[in-house]
């Protein structure tokens, strides 16, 4: 069938499609084949030369029309008012076979009848139009890998079916759409598209969720978006996508949407709504104001992971230029910095060294700190195909994620460690494959520096990291340690997956360097199917890290204190740039604290929610005297804002975001912007505002430049990135397509370094106070801070944040499922509902941070990664009692948050109204 | 007075006449007369009939009495049958009734004559005789002689079994199976069921030789749950070659492994079919695959498999112990060896008839069967299971022979066959063919799930003269539209026995009242 | 924590990981090109200001690498002011 596809040759068709396996059941697509006898199927006949194939005859007309009248004696005749009325594939294909009556008549069985089911707040399935295809199920089963889907019962009286016959909501059924993307009727159609009737336009965009960075479709009826459609050219997501991307983008409109500018003098002012002129001229005048008042230096710029690159590359350079200092930070300070840190030291670039597809070639795959079926779903969904396909499952994780055991998926080792001692599991990794002869000795000889080795290898091997020692600080049993480092090392392609289970310690760096060492001297590096792999958190953290902000370094990872860099950048930019480093986001609290740090533009970042130790951060801002919050929503921080800037969604703007694999897509603008501007432009007004002159026309010559200060964006431009859809990052005249494996021949730096990675314990530690450990992560259905996911359906999935709690602990505090728990840290005190697990083990409990209220970083403690500052947030200890009320923060909280929605009171600045 | 043996069938068929309350009266007559009787469970001799066939052992040899039910015991004592003695139910020596002495039994050679569950018995009647000459042999070499032997496949598409074994054989892979298709649910099918029970040690063997001439270590039977009496057989077999080292780590001490179990089947029909069959193996829902990718290559668990049926595997241990030209000698045209048929329905005398191929139905029918068993003439015969054709009269001197039956639209298959008398509905069994179609349809593809469905709704207006030209057009139409469009022979076979008898028996389809089920 | 406190725990956090190099000198080295590359100045006098008045806290590894940066950085004002 593909074989014709590619010859032009149209086969009638409805089972089959490009995402899924042959599957042979609609018997539409037979044809004739010279010396085979009957009529094959043709997707499930592999194409041989010199074979002779007839696709039209009067025989398969009369075969095929024959198929189609059996399939509409079983369908409803209701084509005008169906919601597939216009892509409908049995209508399509009822026209190419020619039918034109159906003998049997429609008063036979049927199952037209049938309910619907429309549990699912997106999409609604339809069982009378069902065709059984098999499509969803197999959809479900090859492309997601949640296997919610079957078929049950058989013959006539077969149909689709959601886990043991639930609806699809109570079902295990994962909501990523992939089967109302196959389903070629109406029977799985999107409530939107039901509502709304079918687009009369689309364009490609890329998702603002994770870092996996799919690819869709935005289907459009004028401005109004109709639905969100995987793109099955997309080369991060080859046409799969989650419930976030897919389906959670009615936030964008949602009514607490504010599209007015507004300020304020004090936060416990009123809001007022001014025009655009009038607030950005009013926060430049404070900034000013304040840099006159308090130094140059007391003031900065928050940009964001969400931001697109072009828009995290005008903040820093409004910081630098505009500003005239380098406190500049992203989000990224607090969930990837130390990958940054931890890979530019060892391989030479802050980023992971493969493509996703590469993991299509891994034979044993190592997840440490991460959860992708939760964090990354589109990418999980592909590392499960081959996990499947038979590669091999280590997890590193202290509480048991749905991958360790989901269907026909099995991990070899689940190494269950406690929280905060990554370090000395990697180290008890490495000493056993020093000390078993496992290290690739001419990997390592060839590609990596000597002495570097030599003395790591001695500290590896030294006995204190031996797994037997280190089994009392991290509670796995040694021999599962030896196992799984013999697993890695030498099933053949090793392939290292993490995430901020990775980074967010105290010791994050140091661990992200371990990892990095494994890599190395497995030889597992520097070609498809190894590497070490960072999956990033949100859409655009590797963009925002390589955009230049962080307040060291300049876009492209080069420190502020290189003369020759800063003095490229001071003559294309022309003004005088600072040589030393800037505030980090952590030290501008304490600035602000000190007195000296007054005044903050934050774009597209809720530090009040997402940081640690929330009232050490609102105490710091409760300290400043202008911050500017630039947002869709009235975030947490902006309760503390004087100025609100109205951002624009993704949907609304142009310019480019960079996923997890380096891979620079195309954002692109599907409306115009509710507020009236794009983020680019308000940032822009803003240092005109400030005496800086910026004059863009559009987000493409923002990259132009990016990619003329940047050797390795050098190659990159709008325009390329339309021709190759999207581009891999090195892009420079030696790889004018882009780079998605790194380190091939040599690393980035030139030899691989081993750096040693001494093992030091975390000082949040246990004690009869504190007993637990309390460690945190997200879930699917939810994004980050949730701004976005909270105002979407979503929330049918995950209402509130709850906290895991093992049985036994729960038991010795007399918990139950649902009770309310007051955990307790040496930062503070907040209420949850308990969830009684085994996921987790005893000693430890879990939460995630989704909601506001939740404060979930009220209890969360200022202790950080050593190197980047990057919060400890997976390791607090806590208690964790029984309680019948909100806890003395959690009232706190929602008195200011009710005042704080008084102020808006009356003001007309909401979306839509 | 010495120790008279006593054969009493454990078989299912021979039980469900009372079998086993015959070796019970037996044994009870026996004690209370203080006579010395070893009752020994053998298999079926396969002459229905006559069942419970009581074996006596004497000095003649085995005399047969028959049927015998508990009540018959006490005076088959008084007749002194336990020396041979003459009594009404007697039909001397077994070897010498014609039903069985005509008939050519190389794979059921053993069937009745032993204890199944006796290893050494087996040994002693030429057993695993076959696996010693195997092991003698390189793999490639036992595969040439199983093509040389011209078997093919028992179960009913008679694809040659070495050209499958060499592909298996052929295909790389780290992990081969050995599968047994034992999911027999032909109507009027039960030789599978008879070899299992009555001399399972034979499939063990045949798997066995199977699975080193193919490099498989690994072998499953897959039966069917409703033989419960097989499945005991089989299980008890199994275990006593694993003590004997016939299967294992070491069969027979020559460093190749073999292992073996019985997995039950959940009762679907199409799991009978091979790729089903797989899939429900692997613990999935009982579905066809398509092919290619062949079994061979891609099999269970995606591993190369050779899948046989029950009798082709059975019938391997011979061949390799007597040797390819001694099989092949047997039969006709491109039918070699012999063919166990199962005559059934309404059949005087029916039961087993192991015979070469090339003898014609009527030779069948009347010289074994004795006619029909209502005594009314014999209208229409079913050979070859539910899909296969309804064959008049005019027909029966076709030659059992795959390429004969396939002349005339018909199909051997598992070898069953089902006889009806001039009472015989015709139309009301075509209406059935259709209605099983749907009832075990698998649901994959459209032509079977609907077209089914479709096919009774289309004869019951056929019948009630709705339009009756038009729907007998329309069911010709999805005939062809099941044959051609159908992915496996389920779907693809229906219409043979709703073509036969529409072309067969057009009288019975004029009609006006409704028709009825059968049963 | 006051934000000298912050300042302090920091450079013993940073001189917990460069204990391990083999060679005191090596440790000291990393933790002081660290302070100079990813601190602000203004932190950095902070702490060298601390450091006059009070040394409890400090580990031995930090106090000798908060003298050098301090060295380090008067050095440096004083080439640029000369030049």
């Amino acid at each position: 069938m593909r074989a014709a596809a590619i010859a032009g040759t149209a086969i009638p068709k409805l089972c089959a499609t490009e995402q899924i396996e042959a599957f042979g059941s609609c018997r539409l697509c037979l044809v004739q084949i010279e010396g085979v006898k009957g009529l094959p199927a043709s997707c499930t006949t592999p194409v041989a030369a010199g074979m002779k194939v007839t696709t039209q005859s009067r025989q398969l007309a009369e075969v095929r029309r024959g198929v189609m009248e059996l399939y509409i004696s079983d369908h409803p005749l209701d084509c005008l008012t169906c919601p597939a009325n216009g892509h409908c594939e049995l209508q399509d294909m009822a026209g190419a076979v020619g039918l034109r009556e159906v003998r049997y008549g429609y008063a036979g069985a049927n199952h037209l009848d049938a309910k619907k089911d429309t549990s699912n707040p997106y999409f609604t399935f339809d069982a009378s139009k069902c065709i059984v295809c098999s499509r969803c199920v197999r959809a479900c089963d090859e492309q997601q890998g949640t296997f919610a889907l079957t078929i049950q019962g058989r013959g006539f009286d077969s149909t689709v079916a959601a886990s043991q016959n639930e609806t699809f909501m109570d079902s295990e059924c994962v909501s990523c759409g992939a089967c109302v993307q196959a389903c070629p009727t109406a029977t799985l159609s999107e409530n939107s598209l039901i509502e709304k009737g079918q687009a009369e336009h689309s364009v490609v965009t890329t998702c603002a969720y994770c870092g996996v960075g799919c690819s869709f479709r935005a289907e459009m009826q004028g401005q109004e978006l109709v639905r969100m459609v995987p793109n099955k050219n997309g080369q991060a997501n080859h046409g799969h996508s989650c419930v976030k991307g897919r389906f959670a983008i009615g936030y964008a409109t949602h009514p607490e949407r504010i599209v007015k500018p507004m300020i304020r003098a004090k936060i416990t002012d009123p809001w007022r709504e001014v025009g655009w002129q009038e607030a950005i001229a009013h926060a430049a005048s404070e900034l000013k104001r304040i840099q006159r008042e308090y130094g140059r230096d007391s003031i900065g710029g928050i940009t964001s992971s969400r931001c697109t690159n072009e828009e995290t590359y005008l903040v820093q350079k409004l910081v630098r230029a505009g500003f005239g200092n380098n406190n500049v930070d992203t989000c990224a300070r607090v969930c990837h910095s130390p990958t940054g840190y931890g890979l530019k030291n060892t391989l030479g670039e802050s980023a992971g060294t493969q493509n996703f597809d590469s993991v299509m070639k891994a034979d044993v795959i190592f997840v440490i700190g991460a959860n992708p079926t939760d964090g990354h779903p589109v990418f999980a969904s592909q590392m499960k195909r081959r996990l499947r396909q038979g590669a091999r499952l280590i997890v590193a994780d202290p509480r048991r994620i749905d991958l360790v055991r989901t269907p026909h998926i099995e991990a070899a080792h689940h190494l269950k460690l406690r929280p905060g001692t990554n370090v000395a599991l990697i180290n008890s990794l490495a000493h056993v494959i020093v000390t078993e002869g496992l290290v690739d000795e001419s990997f390592v000889a060839a590609r990596c520096e000597t002495p570097a080795l030599e003395r790591w290898r001695q500290f590896a091997a030294a006995e204190r990291n031996s797994p037997e020692s280190m089994e009392a600080v991290t509670g796995v049993p040694a021999a599962q340690v030896r196992a799984a480092a013999r697993l890695y090392a030498t099933a053949g392609n090793g392939a290292i997956y993490y995430g901020l289970g990775v980074t967010e310690h105290s010791q994050g760096s140091t661990m992200v360097m371990g990892i990095a060492n494994l890599a190395m001297a497995t030889g597992n590096i520097g070609r498809e199917g190894v590497g070490v792999n960072p999956l990033r958190g949100q859409n655009n953290v590797q963009g925002s890290c390589d955009m230049g902000s962080f307040p060291h370094e300049f876009p492209g990872y080069r420190h502020v204190g290189d003369d020759v860099v800063r003095a490229t950048f001071e003559r294309d930019w022309g003004v005088r740039l600072q040589s030393e480093p800037g505030l980090r986001i952590p030290n501008m609290f304490e600035a602000a604290l000190d007195g000296e740090f007054k005044g903050l533009y934050i774009e597209g970042e809720d530090i009040a929610q997402s940081d640690p130790n929330t009232q050490h951060v609102t105490a710091a801002l409760l300290s400043m005297e202008c911050i500017i919050v630039q947002d869709l929503f009235l975030n947490e921080s902006a309760k503390y804002a004087h100025v609100f800037l109205p951002g624009a969604s993704f949907l609304e703007k142009d310019g480019t975001f960079t996923n997890a694999e380096r891979r620079i897509s195309r954002v692109r603008k599907v409306m115009e912007p509710k507020s009236g501007h794009a983020d680019w432009e308000i940032t822009q007004s803003l240092a005109n505002a400030l005496g800086y002159p910026m004059n863009y026309a559009h987000p493409s010559e923002i990259m132009d430049e990016i990619a003329r200060l940047t050797p390795t964006f050098a190659g990159v431009s709008f325009e390329r990135i339309e021709r190759l859809g999207s581009i891999q990052w090195p892009c420079d005249p030696s790889h004018p397509e882009g780079t998605p494996t790194m380190h091939v021949n040599e690393f980035v730096r030139g030899k691989g370094k081993f750096l040693v990675t001494e093992y030091v314990p975390t000082a949040e530690k246990v004690t009869a106070k504190f007993p637990l450990i309390l460690t945190t992560g997200r879930i699917l259905s939810q994004y980050n801070v949730g701004a976005q996911t909270r105002r979407t359906a979503n929330n049918a999935w995950h209402q509130e944040d709850r906290l895991e709690i093992h049985p036994h602990d729960a038991e010795e505090r007399g918990i139950g499922e649902g009770d309310w728990v007051g955990i307790a840290s040496r930062a503070g005190e907040t209420v949850l509902r308990a969830r009684v697990t085994d996921r987790v083990q005893p000693g430890v409990v879990y939460t995630t941070f989704h909601f506001p209220d939740s404060g979930a970083n009220v209890i969360t403690t200022d202790n950080s990664d050593w190197a980047t500052n990057c919060p400890e947030y997976k390791v607090t200890a806590v208690q964790a009692t029984r309680v019948n009320q909100p806890s003395e923060w959690q009232k706190r909280f929602r008195e200011f948050s009710e005042n704080q929605d008084s102020l808006l009171q009356g003001a007309d600045v909401f979306v839509g109204k | 007075m010495s120790r008279v043996t006593i054969y009493v069938p454990g078989d299912a068929a021979a039980a469900a006449v009372g079998a086993d309350e015959t070796a019970n009266a037996i044994t009870d007559e026996a004690r209370r007369r203080g006579a010395d009787v070893l009752v020994v469970r053998n298999g079926s001799r396969g002459l229905l009939w006559l069942e419970p066939l009581v074996e006596v052992e004497t000095p003649l040899g085995r005399v047969a009495y028959g049927p015998v039910d508990a009540a018959a015991v006490a005076g088959l004592f008084d007749a002194g049958f336990t020396s041979g003695g003459r009594h009404p139910l007697y039909h001397g020596p077994t070897a010498e009734i014609p039903y069985l002495k005509n008939q050519e039994r190389l794979t059921f050679a053993r069937v009745g004559l032993i204890d199944p569950q006796n290893i050494d018995e087996y040994l002693r009647h030429g057993g695993y005789r076959g696996l010693r000459a195997g092991l003698q042999m390189a793999p490639a070499a036992i595969v040439e002689c199983v093509t040389a032997s011209g078997l093919r496949g028992r179960g009913g598409a008679a694809f040659p079994a070495g050209i499958k074994w060499k592909t298996a054989l052929g295909a790389a892979g780290d992990q081969k199976f050995i599968v047994c298709n034992a999911d027999e649910g032909d109507s009027g099918t039960f030789s599978d069921r008879m070899l299992m029970e009555g001399d399972p040690f034979v499939l063990i063997e045949g798997m066995t030789i199977a699975g080193i001439a193919t490099g498989a270590t690994r072998g499953y039977i897959y039966l069917r749950f409703e033989y419960p009496h097989a499945h005991r057989a089989l299980n008890r077999a199994i275990s006593t070659a694993y003590a004997r080292g016939y299967l294992g780590a070491d069969v027979q001490q020559s460093g190749r492994r073999f292992d073996l179990e019985v997995r039950l089947g959940a009762g679907a029909y199409i799991c009978g079919e091979e790729t089903s069959l797989l899939e429900s193996l692997e613990g999935k829902r009982g579905q066809v695959r398509f092919k290619p990718p062949l079994p061979a290559i891609q099999g269970l668990f995606g591993k190369p498999t050779v899948i046989n049926n029950v009798i082709t595997l059975a019938s391997v241990p011979i061949i390799l112990d007597r040797g390819a030209e001694h099989y092949r000698n047997f039969g006709m045209g491109r039918s070699r060896g012999t063919l166990p048929i199962q005559l059934t329905g309404n059949i005087k005398c029916g039961g087993l008839v192991e015979k070469a191929f090339g003898l014609t139905l009527r030779e069948l029918l009347y010289d074994y069967g004795g006619g029909s068993l209502s005594g009314r003439p014999i209208k229409a015969v079913q050979v070859g299971g539910p899909l296969g054709a309804y064959l008049p009269e005019s027909q029966f001197d076709t030659k059992l022979d795959y390429e004969a039956f396939a002349d005339i639209q018909g199909m051997l298959g598992h070898g069953g066959i089902v006889v009806f008398d001039d009472t015989v509905d015709m139309a009301a069994q075509a209406r059935y063919a259709m209605e099983f179609c749907a009832i075990e349809s698998c649901g994959k593809c459209t032509p079977c799930r609907i077209g089914s469905t479709r096919g009774v709704e289309v004869i019951d207006r056929l019948l009630n003269g709705e339009n009756a030209a038009e729907q007998e057009a329309l069911l010709r139409d999805l005939c062809e539209t099941m044959t051609y469009g159908s992915l496996c022979a389920l779907g693809g076979l229906t219409p043979y026995p709703v073509r036969s008898a529409l072309n067969h028996f057009p009288e019975d389809f004029r009609r006006r009242t409704p028709a009825r089920a059968p049963g | 924590m006051s934000s000298d406190e912050h300042l302090i725990k920091m450079a013993n956090d940073i001189a917990d990981f460069f204990r391990a190099e083999p060679l005191r000198e090596d440790a000291i080295g990393g933790i002081v090109n660290h302070i100079l590359k990813y601190w602000t100045r203004r932190m950095r006098e902070k702490l060298i200001e601390h450091l006059r008045g009070d040394t409890a806290g400090f580990d031995d590894l930090t106090l000798e690498a908060v003298r050098r940066v301090a060295a380090q950085m008067a050095a440096k004002d004083a080439g640029t002011a000369s030049a």
